[in-house]
């Protein structure tokens, strides 16, 4: 035991990389979906920027969504 | 993942200083209730997770794990609150000790502070699901379809996917309304320009029949196609820079009457009746306080909803889970549900007296600009400002809150002031003064404002295809995503409920085995029907008993976890889940534990010594994996049954001279021991169905069957002929005989000095020597090996008595006599032979010949 090792003390939070890892259900269906975007004729590049952002990035919000469906012409 | 090695608890919650070694292995914890079992099982979900859940869980209110989990006495020093645990990490090939202290939850201690065993304790943390508590356990089972749903999505981590979901869903649906304010400027602008045109149908052949007769005007060549880039001036010369742009007297004459056309809307009878209708129905919203309320706080949820972003709220920065909170206030947007309608109800009959106070702004625009070409200028004072306040009401409008105000800015359009009308005559009269232009002139004039409509009119036809084009693959993003985690999520039911089903009719073999189950999800929610022997499926709370319940739950709750975790699955905490289960099914719950858990190490615990015994008997903890609590007080925490702390606890007794402490703990302690060595010997033990066994009724049977048993073992070791055997049973006889005797354990009923009531009146002198006696009997029962110490044992724990034995095998004698041995062969044999004769004749043909 070393409690008082300070190099030690970690905050605990989850990384990305570690996550990755994991045997998730989110990963399996996130991996799922872009296959199935392959298979649908939609743009490489759209299907390049929703993987970095899901499954690279694992950023989910609304904000990062919007600019990875509708690259640039997202606003008209 | 990990295995626990051992845990040691400081100052958390009920416990004082415990330290438990766990060996890695399956370890069971008993005791009654409110023994500090729950202690332990909140200290291992503390150093490993972080959290307790049962501090922090729902309807907690002011409970906290940093204020709460520190032993009572220790809640201003929450540093001495810590727990350590000692883990062993298959995959890693790592051990570690990992502790956290209640000054700081959040933050883990890993000694060596190696980056590999940090992420496996972060995976945890991802997956605080390992403790497993019986209200848990429930809520899967009894749960409505939306609230299990939400359970199982939270075991499973579907809160991710639930978010993209969601926010693709958002995305599509924001496109998709972006498409109609687009189609409404196409529409305005197609209108504008068939004006200009003069035709009626936005034709190519009536486009180029109407521009080509300009043309021709101008000697220009005629157009023969329309393509997306076709200038209809192609060809004409352009207007000189810095020369004055003219007013063209047709389009203004054409706009001056659409400008009337759309006041005219206006003040038309129609718009009156949708205006009173409206009012009428804001009114009603209105005069009802609550309603009013309701309205505002569900466009508020709404607002809410749609701003949830971050894992923070941007107001105050304190942390939140946008999933939850995203569900929260979706409850209150469905829970408004009636409010939310008439709001939608209202808005749709506002959406045409918007439209035409766009129209009326649009019209006059034009006028606007036609006014100040005229020569000299013409003042439209009137026409202007309300054209500004067109613009304003149509801004107003498009929200509806506050309801006072939408009613008054309604209210508002009630027909035409006149000096806007006036000022429109004299616009038009100024304009009609003046000279029509030449044919050229007007053909030039022409083909300038139709190019100028052209050119607005395809620009607004640009954004509406590419609205809809990004609205259309929005819907295909979107729709394709729910698609695939609907077969992904589908799926993993699939899998989930064929191993439910499996691990359920496992243990529950005997009348269930041909037991089916349906996890349905719909919509959010996930429904859970269980075929009840064959009559049909229905909720598992609707015919199965409470004890089948619990099994359906723990059964639920490992095939989820094997499927989320997969071989990562190699730690759980059982809390007092199968307190329900009748025996026969607790046997089978042990079996199933082991057979298709072999690598997952479960610490169990429980309040009734029964299962415990069940865990030892099936083999799923070792005779020394296993701790019985027998009491908890608030200063020394949970005290446990261990030889020899109760042996030094006795004499301290003794030496303070307080012998009705030492009766008191000596008889408890040999209660709890006399059940164990009988159940361990099989005795006989008269049969009482409250399972309430005193002293007297169980330590005389143990000492009376453990005598026989010697016996036995000599006759079984004579008819073998085995000489050295029959000594080593005499020896042990013989040394079990002395310790019983002099114990008079088997006069309990006669004997004064050994009999408990009595205990209590006698002096420390008189009392001592009872306490050595009954000490020397009870380990008596043991194996002399110190490093075994486990009570003797007969094996098989039912039929025919096999063996006498120990734990570690130094005892092993057999109890069967030769004869009676043969005797069992020789009955195997036709068995055997029968056996054989129906396997032939099952697969005999005519004319076989069965030999035997």
């Amino acid at each position: 035991m070393s409690g008082n090792n300070d190099e030690a003390r970690v905050p605990a939070e989850v990384k990305p990389s570690v996550a990755a890892a994991l045997p998730d259900v989110p990963g399996q269906v996130f991996l799922k979906f872009l296959e199935t975007l392959k298979e649908s004729g939609l743009p490489d590049e759209l299907i390049a920027r929703l993987r970095k952002t899901l499954v690279t990035d694992k950023t989910l919000t609304d904000r990062a969504l919007k600019p990875a469906v509708l690259g640039e012409e997202q606003s008209q | 993942m990990i295995r626990v090695e051992s845990i040691t608890i400081n100052e958390f919650r009920g416990v004082r200083e415990l330290t438990l070694d766990f060996g890695g292995k399956n370890f069971a914890v008993c005791g009654p209730n409110g023994t500090g079992k729950s202690g332990v099982v909140d200290a291992l979900e503390f150093v490993l997770t972080g959290d307790v859940s049962r501090l922090s869980g729902e309807g907690r209110g002011d409970i906290s794990v940093k204020l709460h989990g520190p032993h009572v006495d220790r809640r201003n020093d929450p540093a001495k609150a810590r727990v350590t645990v000692k883990v062993t990490i298959p995959s890693l090939g790592k051990t570690a000790t990992i502790e956290r202290s209640l000054v700081d939850p959040k933050t883990v201690i890993v000694t060596p502070p190696d980056p590999e065993v940090l992420a496996v304790i972060q995976q945890i943390e991802a997956h605080p699901e390992v403790v497993l508590s019986r209200r848990e356990l429930i809520r899967y089972v009894l749960a409505a379809p939306g609230k299990r749903a939400e359970e199982v999505q939270a075991l499973l981590h579907l809160d991710q996917v639930e978010q993209v979901r969601a926010g693709l869903q958002k995305i599509a649906n924001g496109c998709e309304k972006q498409i109609a304010p687009f189609e409404t400027i196409a529409t305005q602008a197609k209108d504008s320009l068939l004006k200009a045109l003069g035709i009626d149908q936005l034709t190519n052949e009536k486009l180029l029949a109407a521009t080509n007769a300009q043309r021709g005007a101008l000697g220009l060549a005629v157009l023969s196609e329309l393509t997306a880039t076709t200038s209809l001036k192609d060809g004409m010369a352009a207007q000189k820079p810095g020369e004055p742009q003219s007013l063209i007297k047709a389009q203004a004459v054409a706009d001056i009457a659409a400008a009337r056309e759309a006041l005219a809307e206006i003040a038309a009878e129609a718009t009156k009746q949708r205006v009173a209708e409206v009012t009428t129905e804001l009114q009603a919203l209105a005069s009802d306080p609550a309603v009013a309320a309701s309205v505002k706080r569900e466009s508020l949820y709404q607002a809410g909803v749609d701003l949830i972003e971050g894992e923070s709220c941007p107001l105050c920065d304190n942390p939140w889970a946008p999933a939850k909170l995203k569900e929260h206030l979706q409850a209150k947007i469905v829970h408004l549900k009636d409010i939310s309608r008439k709001r939608i109800e209202a808005e749709k009959k506002i959406a045409p007296l918007i439209a035409s106070l766009g129209k009326a702004r649009l019209t006059l625009d034009a006028l606007a600009r036609h006014a100040a070409l005229v020569k000299p200028p013409v003042v439209i004072k009137e026409a202007t400002a309300f054209r500004g306040s067109c613009a304003t009401r149509g801004t107003k409008l498009l929200t509806i809150l506050p309801l006072g105000e939408t009613i008054k800015t309604i209210s508002t359009l009630q027909g035409i002031p006149q000096a806007i009308s006036e000022e429109i005559e004299q616009l038009e009269k100024t304009i009609l003064l003046l000279p029509d232009p030449t044919k050229q002139d007007g053909a030039r004039e022409w083909l300038t404002v139709a190019q100028e409509r052209l050119e607005v009119w395809r620009e607004a036809m640009r954004k509406v295809k590419s609205a809809k084009a990004q609205a259309q693959t929005a819907r295909q993003v979107s729709n394709i995503y729910a698609a695939t985690s609907d077969k992904v999520l589908t799926g993993i039911y699939e899998d989930v409920e064929k191993d439910f089903v499996a691990l359920y009719a496992f243990i529950n073999r005997d009348d269930e085995g041909k037991f089916k189950a349906k996890l349905v999800p719909s919509l959010g929610k996930l429904g859970f029907d269980v075929d009840f022997y064959g009559r049909g499926f229905f909720p598992p709370g609707a015919y199965h008993s409470e004890g089948h319940q619990d099994g359906m739950g723990i059964c639920l709750y490992l095939a989820l976890m094997r499927h989320l975790q997969g071989d990562g699955f190699t730690f759980a905490v059982l809390d007092d889940v199968l307190m329900s289960v009748d025996a026969g099914h607790r046997r089978e719950v042990c079996a199933l534990l082991k057979k298709e858990f072999p690598n997952t190490q479960f610490v169990m615990t429980t309040h009734d010594p029964i299962w415990l015994r069940h865990m030892r008997t099936e083999g799923l903890i070792t005779s020394k994996n296993g701790v019985q609590f027998r009491s908890w007080n608030i200063d020394q925490g949970p005290t446990r049954w261990d030889a020899r702390d109760v042996w030094a606890e006795i004499e301290d007794y003794l030496k303070a001279d307080d012998v009705r402490g030492a009766a008191s703990l000596l008889r408890n302690y040999l209660e709890y021991e006399s059940a164990e060595l009988c159940h361990r010997l099989r005795a006989p033990v008269e049969f009482r169905g409250d399972a309430q066994y005193q002293l007297g009724e169980l330590l005389p049977a143990g000492v009376r069957h453990l005598r026989d048993l010697f016996r036995r073992a000599k006759r079984s070791a004579n008819s073998w002929n085995k000489k050295d055997v029959v000594d080593e049973v005499a020896a042990r006889e013989g040394s079990f005989s002395k310790v019983a005797d002099g114990s008079n354990a088997e006069q309990w009923q006669i004997n004064t000095a050994v009999h408990f009531n009595s205990w209590a009146t006698l002096t420390k002198e008189d009392f001592a020597p009872v306490v050595r006696a009954l000490r020397a009997l009870i380990e008596g029962f043991a194996c002399g090996k110190p490093e075994c110490g486990s009570y003797f044992r007969v094996t098989p724990d039912r039929e025919t008595a096999e063996f006498l034995n120990c734990d570690c095998g130094t005892t092993n004698f057999n109890l069967r006599e030769k004869a009676a041995a043969k005797a069992v062969a020789k009955k195997a044999v036709p068995d055997k032979k029968k056996k054989v004769i129906k396997k032939l004749m099952d697969g005999a043909g005519e004319g076989s010949v069965v030999k035997v």
